[in-house]
């Protein structure tokens, strides 16, 4: 190459044609650009859409999201009351607090520009900084492209029709790889801990199962709730209905894990060793309990641990209350039972079966020998429909029905059942009828999605091939020549919106008079108590109001040596709530002992 | 005229003896980054280079370990900022290879798309830096610019212009947005003709020629065995490309060249990179033309509680400096035991840049480093 | 491929006894454990002998819990088109390795950023003590048992303006008065 290389010097050159071209990065008068439609700048969050769970601000790997509390937003079952705030000096817009957001309020805008000199002025609240950025969201997530799962694991069953030839257990449960591919799904928030009557660990024993311990997980249930396996089985489960995943998808299958973990102890031997309570000595103390129900059953369990002399006084055959004559076998099988009640007499809890207060033994006697005495009696009687013909023979109540049909009676029921109510224990009559082999009917008032039963238990219901037939009400029971129910006579309603707020009201419709064969009909509206064992020296004592005990926030009754629980007491009236007034009368009654003893 | 040469013979032996110690950089826009060479020098000549790193540690690998699987995954861009997606690509598919998790293939698709963007932005930004390092600045002005119409269609895909953060594990975090495709092939076109202007500006330009040909050469024998990757190897005259030799995506289904150029010097390794250019247009083109429809991601677990199984995975991509590639070990949990990053920098920028160096001239440090595809945040992470 | 990964393992095995190979991956890898003082000569007969010409990467890994450091050398031939993986095993407490610079200079590097990170010595690398930390007397920080979070905030203050930050788990557990017993804590989010 010479040193004067011609070419090379007046090739260059050539870049003068640029003379003159319209620039192309810089733009006069200068103005900013508007960002892309899927641009990555400030947040914004709906603070009514949020829940508050705060996977935000765990999933932020540069730790600039608080969860802090703001001006109008309380916190209320299913939502913490928390919002998340964004220090933008940290922020690096990765936009996985977006991709995470299981509500999908939080998302990100295009704005993008903001200056000051102020370093705290960079802590914002999305929402509530800058209302003005839900005109301008640009990244988002959908159902389809959120990190969340969605879909729940399908619980395995027996198929509709295979079901009703017998009482076996309906749901299989998960096997492993599916408990912990369901438990995975949890973001563990902790939503769900308030709505539980009970307060269970609910985030930490799932994670637990996720990371493959289940004995830590059966060790973090049996903390608080002593029947955890009859939990896992037919729990009302509230904690799925705050589920943050449930506002956009299926909720985490809380109940099926806890089935699935206490399963995993397979006798009441293993559970105690891998719970391995600790029991403490005997204190001297002795607390007598009418009801081998869940709140008699929690109240006995813990306050045995804490080392009470604990005395339950059952008057069936077996423990369990209604959770054992009320609940149908398919759904919650006998040997399941008895192995948690085996577990909890292992413990030193006394049971004696087939000791009815009132009758074999008094109120008074018990009241005098124990320390404290805990009710948790439950309701053994039911509501009447209250319809001309209801003295017809195969005319019964719903719950008297499961009660013997449990204890292993003969019910004869004929061929044709017709059903009235719309609760889990209508569903429960309807179901095992069709088990013992007749056609089934349900009648309820309502529409089938006003029905208080579980929506699961209704699906069940339909697939087994029971017929349900909404908004028709009652007005007679036909009997034939022998005085047994012949058919029944309903009128068709309609829906009225309640002008005070609440739920529709049925009507009926005048002249929709329809007729149903029937060879039985249940009554399944609603049961009552019976507290005529207390007798006339503790009826006055021991206050009552429209059916139910009147307690204090420590389950205490109007006698402050009685304490009470379970449906007797509280409106819910399920197994879970009853096992939460159990242990929160144990640790009133552990309270009150072991002042007395100082 | 004898008493002269004996003086001169002094004076010379006394500059011999008073080597000097230059310092370049930390903090010197010709370097390529806030790194600093201790040079030697003899005159202006150099006798020992010695690279000091230490000024931009982050401790990312460190951080991973305390991130789970996915929180990870937003550290990986800020390895190298001019070319963050291969490290993100390496990521991905290390822990797919670990996991077993199978990827769409339209998300290939789309990964190669990235990859091939974020060559030509980096390349861009070569063009900028080489010859800036030789006092050519226009030439910078020009490829950074159009750079902004690549970092355009960035913004469009994936909702950042230079931190991406994109392609994660299972594939891609958004599909094409409507009308994404005419974009691209929009750009090409318009990069192709400036691809020519870039010619006449830099490669036919005499001062580019002289000093770069000659300069900075690395002998072609010794070249893999000290660890020399990508362009610059090429540069070397030899054939080696990871898209072809261990190919990864869908390289293996599209049709492109790997040149190379003979020499070993600045050069030659310019020469390699303008053919790149026109390479990776080319895929592009084909990826457009080529993609099947369907899913762009294989949804991940929740990532709070997403295990990968026990073990380890080392997955490499072609970058624009070389082999980058992410080395994974799982101990089951849900955060990762050990993530580490090879990025070509730490070979080039250190041994090969110290040895390099060693009889060359003052004036073409910087551009001998801007030839090797220097990057002191790839080295210290 | 198959067949090229069991005429390298035969030809390793047979200089090497004490190598063992892993060879369950269905990609172009191979694993081969080996002591740690056969390490240099497999890679110089790698290198020389079986066309492993590049050095593709070195890694460490803490294993905390066993007590031990592990050191995996990545080379790939460029003729066969595979990986191999030399993987060994140092003792935590103790860990002195051969310097393998010899063999590739690249190697120097990873030596002094193991040297530095994770404490180990290298015999006869020669090179000056710091790398990427400055006067850091401290403990080697890869290691496992370095707790950045600890650091940092020993080192560095909190910027004020954040001290209302809640937790959601804390903030139910307020209004719920729900008691977690201590070992279900670990299990919180």
């Amino acid at each position: 190459m010479s040193f004067f290389d011609l070419k090379g010097t007046v090739k260059p050159l050539t870049a003068l044609k640029q003379f003159g071209k319209k620039p192309h990065t810089i733009s006069y008068p200068k103005e900013s650009k508007e960002a892309a439609d899927r641009y990555r700048g400030f947040h914004y969050n709906d603070i009514e859409e949020c829940i508050g769970c705060g996977n935000c601000s765990t999933i932020c790997q540069n730790a600039a999201i608080d969860m802090i509390h703001i001006e109008g937003v309380e916190g209320k079952k299913g939502d913490s009351g928390l919002r998340p705030r964004i220090d933008h000096g940290r922020c690096c817009w990765c936009a996985l607090c977006v991709e995470v957001c299981p509500t999908g309020s939080l998302s990100l805008t295009k704005d993008y520009l903001y200056v000051s000199d102020d370093p705290d002025s960079f802590l914002w609240t999305p929402g509530v900084d800058n209302p003005e950025g839900k005109d301008k969201i640009s990244f988002y997530t959908t159902n389809e492209i959120s990190l969340n799962d969605f879909k729940r694991i399908p619980m395995p069953e027996l198929e509709g029709m295979e079901r009703v030839k017998s009482f076996a257990e309906v749901v299989l449960g998960y096997n492993e790889e599916q408990a912990r591919a369901e438990a995975s799904r949890c973001i563990s928030c902790g939503l769900c801990t308030e709505a539980c009557p009970e307060h269970m660990h609910i985030p930490e024993y799932i994670n637990a199962i996720a990371t493959g311990n289940d004995a830590d997980a059966v060790r973090i249930i049996y903390d608080n709730n002593p029947l955890p396996e009859m939990c896992g089985k037919v729990c009302t489960r509230r904690c799925e209905d705050v589920c943050a995943i449930a506002v956009r998808g299926e909720p985490i299958a809380i109940r099926w894990l806890k089935r699935y973990a206490t399963e995993t102890a397979l006798t009441s031997e293993i559970t105690r060793e891998i719970v391995n309570p600790e029991i403490k000595e005997a204190n001297g103390k002795s607390v007598g309990i009418i009801g081998a129900g869940p709140s008699g059953l929690t109240a006995g369990y813990y306050l045995a641990l804490r080392g009470y002399d604990v005395t339950i006084y059952e008057a069936n055959a077996k423990a369990g209350g209604a959770t054992m004559y009320g609940i149908p076998k398919y759904r919650f099988p006998i040997d399941s039972l008895d192995k948690q009640i085996e577990y909890i007499q292992s413990i030193g809890v006394k049971i004696h079966f087939n000791t009815k207060v009132g009758k074999d033994i008094s109120f008074k006697e018990i009241y005098d020998k124990f320390d404290v005495v805990f009710m948790g009696v439950g309701f053994p009687d039911a509501w009447s429909l209250g319809v001309d013909g209801e003295d017809a023979k195969g005319s019964m109540q719903a719950f008297r029905f499961l009660h013997m049909v449990n204890s292993g009676e003969k019910v004869d029921i004929g061929d044709k059942v017709v059903v009235v109510g719309g609760g889990n224990v209508a569903i429960d009559a309807a179901r095992v009828s069709r088990r013992l082999g007749a056609e089934v009917t349900i009648l309820y008032r309502r529409r089938v999605e006003d029905m208080p039963a579980d929506w699961e238990e209704i699906e069940g219901a339909e697939d087994e091939g029971v017929h349900i037939v909404p908004q028709g009400i009652p007005i007679k029971v036909h009997k034939d020549e022998k005085g047994h129910v012949k058919s029944v006579e309903y009128l068709k309603a309609e829906m009225v919106p309640d002008e005070r707020g609440g739920r529709p009201k049925p009507v009926a419709i005048e002249g929709s008079n329809t007729i149903i064969e029937a060879t039985s009909v249940m009554a399944a509206i609603g049961q009552m108590g019976d507290y005529s064992f207390l007798g006339k020296e503790f009826e006055d004592k021991i206050k009552i109001e429209r059916g139910r005990f009147v307690v204090n926030d420590k389950q205490q009754t109007t006698d402050p040596k009685v304490f009470a629980g379970g449906d007797a007491v509280n409106r819910t009236a399920d197994a879970i709530s009853a096992i939460a007034d159990g242990f929160k009368a144990c640790k009133a009654i552990d309270e009150m002992l072991s002042k007395d003893k100082n | 005229m004898k008493k002269y040469l004996i003086l001169q013979k002094n004076i010379q032996d006394k500059m011999r003896e008073k080597a000097t110690t230059l310092y370049l950089g930390p903090q010197h826009p010709g370097i390529t980054g806030n790194m600093m060479v201790r040079l030697k020098v003899e005159g202006d000549t150099i006798v020992k280079a010695t690279t000091e790193v230490g000024y931009l540690h982050r401790a990312f690998e460190k951080l991973q370990e305390k991130r789970n699987w996915l929180q990870s995954f937003t550290l990986l861009c800020r390895f190298c900022v001019p070319e963050p997606d291969p490290v993100e690509e390496s990521y991905a598919r290390a822990v797919e290879l670990l996991e077993g998790r199978e990827v769409p293939e339209r998300a290939k698709y789309i990964r190669v798309l990235m990859l091939e963007l974020a060559r030509l932005g980096s390349y861009m930004l070569w063009y900028g830096g080489q010859n800036g390092s030789l006092g050519l600045y226009t030439m910078g002005q020009w490829s950074v610019g159009d750079r902004n119409y690549i970092l355009d269609l960035f913004e469009e895909l994936t909702g950042g212009r230079i931190y991406h953060m994109y392609i994660w594990p299972g594939g891609v975090r958004r599909d094409f947005p409507e009308g994404f495709e005419d974009k691209v092939l929009r750009t090409m076109d318009y990069l192709e003709k400036r691809v020519k202007d870039y010619d006449d500006l830099m490669f036919d330009n005499a001062i580019f020629q002289k000093r770069t040909q000659g300069v900075g050469i690395i002998p072609k024998e010794k070249a893999v065995e000290w660890g020399v990757v990508g362009p610059v190897l090429r540069g070397c005259g030899i054939r080696s490309d990871i898209r072809i030799d261990d190919p990864y995506e869908v390289y293996d289904k599209l049709d492109f060249e790997v040149p190379t150029a003979e020499g070993g010097d600045i050069w030659a390794r310019a020469l390699v990179r303008r053919q790149e250019v026109r390479q990776s247009i080319k895929i592009i083109r084909q990826v457009i033309e080529k993609i099947p429809s369907g899913d762009y991601y294989n949804p991940i677990p929740n990532p709070q509680k997403w295990t990968l199984p026990k073990g380890d995975a080392y997955a490499r991509t072609e970058a624009v400096r070389g082999e980058v590639g992410i080395f994974i070990a799982s101990d089951g949990g849900t955060k990762p035991r050990r993530v580490h990053f090879r990025g070509a920098a730490y070979v080039h920028g250190i041994t090969l840049l110290e040895n390099l160096l060693v009889g060359e001239n003052v004036a073409d440090v910087s551009a001998i480093m801007n030839s090797l595809g220097t990057c002191p945040p790839e080295i210290e992470r | 491929m198959d067949e090229l990964k069991t005429k390298i393992i035969e030809r390793i095995k047979a200089n090497f006894q004490d190598a063992t190979e892993n060879n369950s991956f269905n990609y172009n890898r191979l694993d081969f454990n080996v002591n740690k003082t056969t390490v240099p000569s497999i890679l110089f007969y790698l290198k020389d002998e079986m066309g492993f010409k590049h050095l593709s990467h070195i890694t460490c890994v803490d294993w905390l819990e066993e007590g031990e450091l592990e050191l995996i050398f990545i080379v790939w031939s460029p003729v066969d088109k595979i990986k191999v993986f030399v993987r060994t095993r140092l003792d935590r407490e103790n860990p002195v390795m051969d310097n393998i610079d010899m063999i590739w200079r690249q190697a120097h590097t990873y030596e002094r950023e193991f040297r530095e990170m994770f404490g180990i010595q290298f015999t006869g690398l020669e090179a000056p003590q710091d790398f990427l930390l400055e006067d850091w007397d401290g403990p080697p920080p890869m290691r496992r048992d370095f707790h950045t979070e600890e650091y940092a905030s020993e080192t560095f203050f909190e910027r004020p303006g954040r001290e209302d930050a809640g937790d959601v788990r804390e903030e139910i557990i307020k209004r719920s008065g729900e008691e977690i017993p201590d070992f279900a804590k670990k299990y919180s989010r």
